[in-house]
């Protein structure tokens, strides 16, 4: 058993560093973060200092803590970004999906460990310095107030993203095209993830939907782990309860994408569309 | 009087196109359509928790909102395949091709890819524009001229925002996020000026004049702007003048080996 462990993590290792130096020659696509997020960070204290104005508090949360919560959700995006629904897709489009079939290593830990090497990445050049800027700069109280909740909550984020891009990916075995498909996720992920605006902020009956549906795993539950908040939602969870509900979620979500494999490679065709 | 033919060929061609796969065109107007109309999202849910932006109501701000979702469909149709059409041709060191056409090449690209997939957007916001202002009321015949000026003004400015962009991609080799950055700096077009302090609101005016893409037109027709604010349309008209010539000054530095 250790040794099968071991084997794993020298094989996610050796395909993680590999990957982080592969990207490491376009470290400057990372770094476009560095201007974009603190800009994007900006115009939304902007809009929350105008917005909050004689209000003490909204959608249960108090003006510090939505621009922490902002911050903490901008810094989660740059450890969790995930594109294995695009990597897939190509492949199966293309048929080089067959290549990873012939190899002793399951795709989807292959996809992992290439997205560990390339959010390593991320941390140094995305993650780090906007997290010194919103620090520094704008003297934003970012630093997680349960540090161990939140780095847990943070890697159940990066997992739950990476099993739903990746069923998101396999819909390319079952229609030749499935680009709208990604759209259509991202595009709800937008609004229900909680990336544009708290989730708290939404109707009742729509946060409760929401615990059905992969998207507040994503950023909102981490979010609001990070500022430190005990009453998550309309719902009112503990940091605990978030986490332990996170957790569940991802170990659904995970054995969902092995159901979907296992359906989609009866498939694979290998020749491509 | 040769460049409007070809121009209106063109977009005969890709309305053709779109007639050749109509379910495609409707699906991806749709797609455009709903991922460009996110954000006014985030104003109603502001003004369903009880709050709001000082000094405007909830359909004024998107009556701003919705100006702009206009503008930016008309400057994507006209111009927003120049960046990704650029890019490529200089990432795979193509550009020649272009070059050797007997017009002009930044024409040229802006007409044979013309993006009728934005038609959805554009009349999305068109909608809520109209809608919006049913609520707002509108300021009667000058305030719908100044609209118009104001919003052809607007219009402008996201053209040169896409001709920098692309303009930037001969230097700045196959960066994909290239857009991410100017999306970011266009956030500040989308709300009331009045919310940013006076050095956002100078730079949004006259600098990179995003301010006039959205709040500008949409100020105009619910009679907030008198006829003095007209001059906004001064620094729009400088900033796609500047887009073109930098594009142009850019292809000087084509290689022709890819990147």
């Amino acid at each position: 058993m250790m040794n099968f462990i071991g084997q794993k993590i020298r094989m996610c290792k050796a395909v993680a560093f590999v990957t982080y130096k592969e990207w490491s020659a376009y470290r400057t696509h990372s770094l476009v973060s560095v201007f974009v997020g603190p800009v994007y960070f900006i115009v939304q204290y902007f809009i929350w200092t105008a917005v909050y104005g004689e209000n003490g508090t909204l959608g249960g949360m108090e003006f510090q803590h939505t621009i922490r919560y902002f911050g903490a959700s901008a810094l989660i995006g740059y450890l969790t970004m995930d594109f294995a629904d695009w990597n897939l897709q190509m492949l199966v489009q293309s048929g080089k999906f067959l290549t990873f079939t012939l190899r002793p290593m399951h795709h989807r830990f292959f996809a992992l460990s290439q997205k560990i090497g390339h959010r390593v990445l991320g941390f140094f050049f995305e993650f780090l310095p906007c997290l010194l800027i919103f620090a520094l700069l704008f003297r934003v109280e970012i630093i997680p107030r349960y540090m161990g909740w939140t780095m847990l909550s943070v890697a159940l984020a990066f997992l739950m993203n990476f099993y739903v891009n990746y069923c998101l990916g396999m819909t390319a075995f079952f229609f030749v095209r499935a680009n709208g498909i990604r759209v259509v996720y991202q595009l709800l992920g937008n609004i229900f993830s909680g990336a544009l605006i708290p989730l708290s902020f939404f109707p009742e009956a729509v946060q409760r939907i929401m615990m059905f549906l992969p998207f507040q795993y994503t950023n909102y539950i981490p979010a609001m782990v990070w500022t430190g908040n005990n009453s998550i939602g309309e719902m009112g969870m503990t940091i605990p309860q978030a986490v332990m509900l996170q957790g569940i979620a991802v170990i659904a979500a995970a054995l969902l994408s092995e159901v979907i494999y296992r359906t989609s490679i009866k498939r694979f065709t290998a020749v491509g569309a | 009087m040769r460049y409007i033919r070809i121009f209106f060929t063109c977009i005969n061609t890709a309305i053709s196109k779109a007639a050749a796969y109509r379910l495609d065109f409707v699906l991806g107007n749709f797609i455009t359509l709903l991922s460009n109309v996110i954000f006014p999202l985030v104003t109603v849910l502001i003004y369903a928790n009880g709050a709001q932006f000082p000094g405007w109501t909830m359909w004024e701000v998107l009556l701003i909102q919705s100006v702009f979702s206009m503008s930016n469909a008309l400057a994507s149709m006209i111009c927003g395949s120049v960046l990704w059409v650029t890019m490529d041709h200089i990432q795979s060191g193509s550009f020649e091709t272009v070059l050797l056409k007997p017009l002009s090449p930044l024409f040229y690209i802006a007409c044979a890819n013309f993006d009728i997939e934005s038609l959805g957007l554009f009349l999305g916001g068109l909608a809520m524009t109209i809608i919006s202002a049913s609520f707002t009321g509108i300021s009667g015949g000058n305030g719908v001229i100044m609209f118009l000026l104001l919003f052809i003004s607007g219009a402008a400015v996201m053209c040169g925002l896409e001709l920098i962009m692309a303009a930037i991609s001969f230097k700045w080799v196959g960066n994909s996020r290239i857009p991410e950055i100017f999306e970011s700096i266009k956030e500040f077009g989308k709300y009331p000026i009045g919310i940013f302090p006076k050095a956002v609101q100078v730079m949004s005016s006259l600098i990179i004049p995003v301010a006039a893409v959205g709040f500008f037109p949409a100020s105009a027709l619910m009679g907030r702007l008198d006829m003095r604010s007209l001059i906004s349309v001064l620094p729009c008209i400088l900033f796609l003048l500047f887009g073109v010539w930098l594009y142009n000054r850019m292809i000087k530095n084509y290689e022709g080996v890819g990147g």
